[in-house]
């Protein structure tokens, strides 16, 4: 089962790559972090799942929106 | 009995989360893809809670909590820049 949950993170770890809007590229790296999350609990870490899920999915999520809040949206090279 | 009726759980959520993520990379719109991420986190959420259940492990169920709290924070950060996004909405403060 981990490795569909890994596949998902490599597909989504892609995309923020690729994306052109950086604001879908915000919402494929928090659910980057979300499958982190799950796959490092499956994995028997709990605190390390606690610690991604507050910091990865939370906290940066918020960052990268406030920050292209206060710049601009589209990636323009 | 219980094991494998677990492991089949857990692998028809991970079809649904990717059947979600090809959402995610073929959403016209970014209210498609911040449904997929409502979508994935609630089905990481039941993911978190069978496997907390199942192992009788209550303490893993913490990090469920957390994850409840914090991934709404974000997913409501989004929803917000959304709203402020859209034509016709009232202006922002200063930025």
């Amino acid at each position: 089962m981990i490795e569909a949950l890994l596949a998902i993170v490599v597909a989504a770890s892609i995309y923020a790559m690729l994306s052109k809007d950086l604001l879908h590229g915000a919402i494929a790296l928090s659910l980057t972090s979300v499958l982190s999350a799950a796959i490092f609990f499956l994995a028997m870490a709990p605190d390390v799942a606690i610690t991604e899920a507050a910091v990865g999915a939370g906290l940066s999520t918020i960052v990268f929106v406030w920050a292209i809040r206060n710049t601009e949206r589209t990636d323009r090279s | 009995m219980t094991a494998v009726a677990f492991s089949w759980t857990i692998w028809i959520f991970a079809a649904c989360a990717m059947a979600m993520t090809l959402r995610l990379v073929i959403g016209p719109t970014t209210v498609d893809r911040l449904t997929t991420l409502a979508a994935v986190s609630a089905i990481v959420l039941a993911i978190l809670t069978v496997s907390g259940a199942v192992g009788a492990r209550p303490a893993f169920l913490d990090v469920a909590l957390v994850y409840d709290i914090f991934g709404f924070l974000g997913i409501l950060a989004i929803a917000t820049y959304t709203r402020a996004a859209r034509p016709g909405a009232p202006p922002e403060g200063p930025r």
